[in-house]
């Protein structure tokens, strides 16, 4: 299996300096969430808002692909921060976090969502307007936003099950 | 009667005693979420305020676009959020980065309501500029602080839980 594998990095991160260092101290990793919770609310309120442009619900002048140009850097510096503090965050419990059902649902629906975004989403967002129909359109939208809230919901569920 | 008898009182009531052992990861995990609903909203104004996004759209355009999603946003959080706190309500009593979210929304909310009462983004002479005058900056540069606080204090104040 493709965890398996992963094994022997996750136990040299747990192990390494900074995985302890992290590890030592709740405050550390407190302001690391504190990163993470900024990063979500960048990433997920950029999603919601393209995911509104390419159903054509409000932001009515200028196209989608004019609405990703001006949200995107936002919304990847939200997923930037996400993930930098995300690894981060992991590093500092990297043996507990792995052995997580949730944090393994996390990370496979993660890895899905980034595929979609660089790919599909993408294509159809920055399309000339109507080289894709209405409903392709709200489809994507309503995928990106399933796919993302389930990267969000599935983090949530760490901490608790 | 003083504050905190009428807190453990509040604490003895059914609704509180449900959230805490067995709605909790549920209405904390809404909570978290909803972030992108209405920080993750309001962000798009005080960017657009701030003349760092969306510079060619009208204002009131961005505003009216957000504005439904942001208020049911600000909704969920606060109806969850009271749920949170009726759970643990002498625990964020005593805590200091409750008082201070608390301290922060109010702050927020005050600055949102001066900029409401003041400017009508539709007949306001630089709806269509793309960098709004210095007071308008400031009331978007200082939601934007003050939403990052309230959420460094929220989630250090789950630390204490």
């Amino acid at each position: 299996m493709v965890w398996s594998a992963l094994q022997p990095v996750v136990n040299w991160l747990g192990g390494s300096a900074l995985g302890v260092w992290l590890g030592q101290s709740p405050t550390r990793i407190a302001i690391l969430f504190v990163v993470h919770l900024t990063g979500l609310t960048l990433l997920l309120g950029g999603t919601i808002v393209m995911s509104l442009g390419l159903a054509g619900v409000g932001f009515r002048s200028g196209s989608s692909a004019q609405l990703a140009r001006e949200i995107g850097p936002w919304r990847m510096a939200g997923l930037a921060l996400a993930i930098i503090s995300g690894f981060l965050i992991f590093t500092g419990g990297a043996l507990t976090y792995f052995e997580g059902q949730w944090f393994r649902r996390k990370m496979t629906l993660l890895l899905i969502a980034v595929i979609f975004n660089f790919s599909w989403f993408r294509t159809v967002t920055n399309a000339p307007d109507g080289r894709f129909g209405p409903w392709a359109r709200r489809l994507t939208a309503g995928v990106s936003l399933l796919l993302w809230f389930g990267v969000g919901v599935s983090g949530r569920a760490i901490a608790f099950f | 009667m003083p504050v905190v008898e009428w807190l453990h009182a509040l604490e003895q009531t059914r609704i509180s005693e449900v959230v805490r052992e067995s709605a909790f990861p549920y209405i904390e995990g809404t909570h978290v979420l909803g972030l992108s609903l209405s920080v993750g909203m309001i962000a798009w104004v005080d960017l657009r305020l701030v003349g760092a996004t969306m510079r060619t759209r009208p204002v009131s355009e961005v505003y009216e676009s957000v504005q439904g999603w942001m208020l049911a946003g600000f909704c969920l959080m606060f109806v969850t959020g009271a749920l949170l706190f009726v759970a643990h309500a002498t625990k964020a009593y005593e805590s200091v980065f409750f008082r201070a979210k608390v301290a922060f929304l109010l702050l927020a909310g005050i600055n949102a309501l001066i900029f409401h009462w003041t400017v009508n983004h539709r007949t306001t002479s630089w709806n269509d500029a793309p960098v709004p005058p210095t007071a308008a900056r400031m009331a978007g540069l200082t939601s934007l602080v003050l939403w990052l606080s309230v959420i460094a204090a929220g989630r250090l104040f789950a630390y204490d839980l």
